[in-house]
């Protein structure tokens, strides 16, 4: 339902740290229609071409600043993903992706009072590293 | 001459602020244009909810201040998913009420809206509070969690024994559907659904009830759909189709009968608003008349959910939509 919302194109790039790739990011906004504390951010999934993301490789930031592991997030409930602002996703992998085109997947679940079950947003899309 | 009145609920105009495109001020020219009130969700629109920043206040008042808004209802939502492994105790989700309530009373709103499901017991010791800061606590009726929904039940009681100014309905006209929304059918015809599927939700419909109401027999017996259904719920999109069927409901309009002198506030629902000024599966000029039958002289707050079945890489008519059913109700309630 909120497929549109996930993965914002021309996001994916590979992360720099003191010289090294030290994995790479990419952005989203958030599923669902309102702002929510990021403890209620249920799952967050990456794919690179077919193969599946560790989740303790994944970090999430709902101001480009502070980053959580997803078992850290459980537990962040006084920073709000902001409605319309860009969550950022880093993934930790030395090198980053390789240079050349990937298959990248983001799959994001909130979690909500009223509705029985998760939901949230899957979106692939083509990205172009050059390095 | 009817004391009914407008407003538009910033859940219509979500896609225009999330990409940009609108900023609260801007929204707020439009509701103007239009002569609406606003219907706001604090928690999309302003920073911080319930606790923004005084930059995040002071910006509220300037805009305020500015386009002098009709500030009708603030859309709030007590997070009792906080945490992963629990759920909020009573204490903490009445602390969050009592927040929202204050917050409300400080941006200018004298209503809130509950979501669905919201606990009942959190209502009473807040009252106090909502009628310190004069803010009227409305539990939304949604289709699929209306009247016959356990949790609304439990409010409705609540709500009886109280028998207070401030405790009250939003009813969402999703419960008045006459049939099932086509943008919705279309956007999961393009997902693959099974026409068998489409097709024998849309008989439910043309057969005068609700699919709620059909299943209910079969779900007595502990079964999800009937079988003749469940042979054609063959990929997820199917299953997804009949299972959201269930948030379009049928209901006469004499079921607010017994409820009309709680009924604060009115969410007009619409998936689409067609060439001939009307919406798709909601009668508006009936249910109108209803209401002004009825004395209702609150707002009707524009809800466009069709945003959620435009096809991709389609544009999402938010504005169109709400700009058309404004001025639909604005005929309706004028030739009243």
């Amino acid at each position: 339902m909120f497929d549109n919302y996930v993965f914002t194109e021309g996001t994916c790039k590979n992360v720099e740290d003191k010289g090294q790739i030290t994995g790479f990011s990419l952005q989203s906004l958030i599923t669902y229609y309102r702002g929510i504390p990021c403890s209620m951010i249920h799952d967050i999934k990456v794919m690179v071409d077919g193969q599946e993301i560790p989740r303790e490789k994944i970090r999430f930031s709902p101001d480009g600043t502070d980053y959580f592991t997803l078992d850290e997030l459980t537990t962040v409930t006084t920073y709000k993903w902001e409605y319309g602002e860009q969550g950022t996703i880093f993934v930790e992998q030395a090198g980053g992706l390789s240079g050349g085109e990937h298959d990248v997947t983001l799959s994001i679940a909130v979690r909500v009072a009223y509705i029985p079950v998760p939901f949230g947003g899957t979106k692939t899309r083509q990205v172009m590293i050059t390095q | 001459m009817s004391d009914i009145k407008r407003a538009v609920s910033m859940y219509s105009l979500q896609d225009q602020y999330a990409r940009k495109k609108m900023t609260l001020s801007d929204i707020f020219e439009y509701l103007n244009d239009l002569d609406a009130g606003l219907e706001f969700i604090s928690d999309q629109m302003l920073k911080g909810t319930p606790e923004p920043s005084e930059e995040s206040l002071a910006e509220w008042d300037r805009l305020v201040e500015q386009y002098k808004p009709d500030l009708v209802c603030n859309d709030i939502f007590i997070n009792t998913c906080l945490y992963k492994n629990r759920t909020l105790t009573k204490k903490e989700s009445v602390d969050l009420l009592i927040k929202e309530i204050k917050l409300a009373h400080r941006l200018g709103f004298k209503m809130v809206r509950l979501v669905s499901n919201t606990p009942a017991n959190i209502i009473e010791p807040a009252l106090p509070y909502a009628e310190k800061y004069d803010v009227v606590l409305t539990l939304e009726i949604h289709a699929g969690m209306s009247f016959d929904s356990p949790l609304t039940m439990e409010f409705i009681e609540v709500m009886k024994k109280l028998n207070s100014p401030y405790v009250g309905l939003t009813v969402d006209t999703g419960i008045f559907c006459r049939r099932h929304p086509r943008v919705s059918t279309n956007y999961f015809r393009d997902l693959g659904t099974n026409e068998e599927v489409i097709s024998y939700i849309d008989h439910i419909f043309a057969s005068g009830t609700d699919p709620k109401q059909f299943f209910a027999g079969v779900r007595s017996e502990g079964k999800q759909f009937p079988e003749e259904l469940s042979l054609f719920l063959k990929t997820q999109n199917d299953f997804e189709y009949a299972l959201f069927a269930d948030g379009y409901e049928m209901s006469p309009f004499t079921i607010l009968d017994e409820y009309m002198p709680y009924v604060k506030h009115i969410h007009g629902k619409i998936y689409e608003m067609t060439e001939e000024g009307v919406e798709y599966s909601i009668p508006f000029d009936e249910l109108i008349k209803y209401l002004h039958k009825a004395g209702y002289n609150g707002y009707i707050a524009t809800e466009y959910e069709g945003n959620r079945f435009t096809l991709p890489d389609m544009p999402i008519l938010d504005k169109e939509n709400v700009t058309a059913h404004q001025k639909m109700l604005k005929k309706y309630i004028d030739e009243l």
